[in-house]
């Protein structure tokens, strides 16, 4: 019977999904197939689907896995001592980092009260490119009553680097998402640093209500060369920027909002802040610092408040290799 | 004259209330003087051109086809893309006050049937896309609304800047003409673009922003 409930990979020949921007004007001049592999290529179309659900014996698992190169995971951990009723997961690439002509599409299911910690096992590194760009689809589906905190390490894009990537959730109205991204400037300390000499990263992130009904939609295009990111107003003097969006009942949001209190510490430099996102859909909360560590604490912090109004939990303290 | 007279700050929409964060920006020391404030201006010029210009131009072509579900559309796609409460605030509110003036100098059922819609909340009404609607309705061209709504979101900080920056007239004024001689690229850059494009990097604006939408600070509503 046990057996029923566990992991269930499949590696279907279907084949995955096409991952493809060529619609985006922003990514027009990055077309041109790259001279190696060509784009898609087995090894550089990285897909993952991941399902959680709570099985008969109300245990949370991760039930459905479905993974192709470079993208690898293994099985759900419960390592969090806060919550260790919490499946826990990590995505790895094999490949190392993203480079040109890379596809991914990552799928995460959130079944009927089920709830889960998904992150990746490092930074992700946007190779130096010369031909084409790199991409990535998520989507992302939470049904009534679960939670998923979904909190990548920071994304480094390296000099010429192209990214881009879309994000679409379904959420009911009872779910609570908790989703960051960190994005560094670039490689600070390599050679002479290479802040901000990437080409284009254009990021977008949007949400719907099972029916349809549209809750926001954000997006951000940053090309360094067309408008320069220290500009006053964009990234002034911080070289590291995170964006989490939390997406909650608006009771739950109004006690969180109330909790956090943006500031600019320019001793330390750094600084957050927090406002209501469109059509009560939940809350946004940004964060600029100078370095990874700090900016990453404050992401954490800001999870501990939303883990605590929503599940009654703590977060617990960070692994000190990460 | 039309043009001016639906540029000029004295426009009964109530632009005078906004600062843009300039307020909590002078608070943190972040602008402080001319060359600061010039830095500024052009990130909230940049960050309403690929916006708030978009849902305009949209708004703009859409009255002159006839066509109140593009309308609505451009205004809810604006509310989705506005990330800053505060923000979605204002624009709902100057577009309001537009939409119900808009009534009164033109006889249009277009316009009537976009105030009935706001009243309803079936639409947002925000300040962009009733510009689009009354300058079309006035009959003035695109590329005058999209520099005149460029003129409105530069003038208003600038504005307020006389009252809360150690800037002097003759500051704003060369920062104001400078900025003029950008419009006609930003213009070219926009104008291709559909309300599907819209889009925005200005987190130390969104932080500023969101200090004094929780802060003590109320000079301006904004």
């Amino acid at each position: 019977m046990a057996f029923d409930y566990q992991l269930r990979e499949t590696t279907s020949d279907a084949g995955v999904p096409k991952v493809d921007f060529s619609h985006c004007r922003e990514m027009a001049p990055y077309l041109d197939e790259p001279l190696a592999m060509y784009v898609g290529a087995p090894g550089k179309h990285g897909y993952l689907r991941l399902g959680f659900e709570i099985d008969p014996r109300g245990k949370c698992i991760l039930r459905d896995l479905d993974r192709r190169a470079p993208l690898i995971v293994q099985q759900a951990l419960y390592f969090d001592k806060e919550m260790p009723e919490m499946p826990c997961v990590y995505i790895l690439s094999s490949g190392g980092p993203n480079v040109e002509g890379d596809r991914y599409q990552q799928d995460i299911t959130m079944r009927k009260d089920s709830f889960a910690f998904v992150t990746t096992g490092a930074a992700t590194k946007i190779a130096e490119m010369e031909h084409n760009y790199s991409g990535m689809v998520q989507n992302l589906v939470l049904e009534e009553n679960t939670y998923l905190e979904f909190m990548p390490e920071p994304v480094y894009p390296c000099k010429h680097a192209r990214f881009i990537s879309d994000t679409s959730i379904t959420i009911d109205e009872s779910a609570t998402l908790f989703y960051s991204e960190i994005y560094m400037g670039g490689r600070k300390y390599y050679n002479e640093g290479e802040l901000f000499q990437y080409d284009i990263l254009s990021v977008c992130c949007h949400a719907k209500r099972p029916d349809g009904t549209p809750l926001f939609r954000e997006k951000f295009i940053i090309r360094p060369e067309e408008v320069n990111p220290r500009q006053l107003g964009i990234m002034g003097q911080y070289d590291v920027f995170a964006n989490v969006i939390v997406l909650t009942p608006p009771e739950k949001s109004d006690r969180i909002y109330k909790d956090i209190n943006p500031f600019i510490d320019k001793e330390n430099k750094i600084a957050c802040g927090i406002t209501h996102l469109p059509n009560n859909a939940g809350l946004l909360f940004k964060v600029v610092g100078m370095e990874p560590g700090p900016v990453k604490a404050i992401v954490r912090d800001f999870l501990n408040s939303v883990r605590q109004v929503v599940k009654g939990h703590k977060l617990p303290e960070e692994f000190p290799w990460r | 004259m039309r043009l001016l007279q639906f540029t000029d700050s004295t426009f009964p929409v109530g632009t005078f209330s906004f600062s843009n964060g300039l307020e909590t920006a002078g608070f943190e020391n972040m602008v402080y003087d001319k060359a600061t404030l010039r830095d500024f201006v052009k990130s909230q010029s940049l960050q309403a051109a690929y916006t708030d210009g978009i849902a305009a131009l949209a708004a703009h072509r859409a009255y002159l086809r006839g066509d109140y579900k593009a309308i609505v559309e451009a205004d809810k796609t604006l509310i989705l893309c506005k990330m800053n409460d505060e923000a979605r605030q204002m624009l709902q509110r100057m577009g309001k006050k537009l939409a119900e003036l808009a009534s009164r100098l033109f006889n249009s059922e277009l316009v009537t049937k976009w105030l009935q819609g706001i009243k309803s909340a079936d639409t947002p009404g925000t300040y962009p896309v009733a510009q689009g609607i009354a300058f079309a309705a006035a009959g003035i061209d695109e590329k005058d609304l999209f520099c005149s709504h460029q003129y409105g979101v530069v003038n208003m900080v600038l504005s307020a800047a006389l009252r809360c920056i150690r800037v002097s007239h003759y500051d704003t004024q060369e920062i104001l003409y400078e900025m003029s001689s950008d419009m006609e690229a930003l213009y070219e850059k926009v104008k291709v673009m559909g309300i599907d494009e819209m889009n925005a990097f200005f987190p130390e604006l969104d932080i500023l922003a969101s200090l004094h939408e929780k802060g003590n600070m109320r000079m301006f509503m904004n």
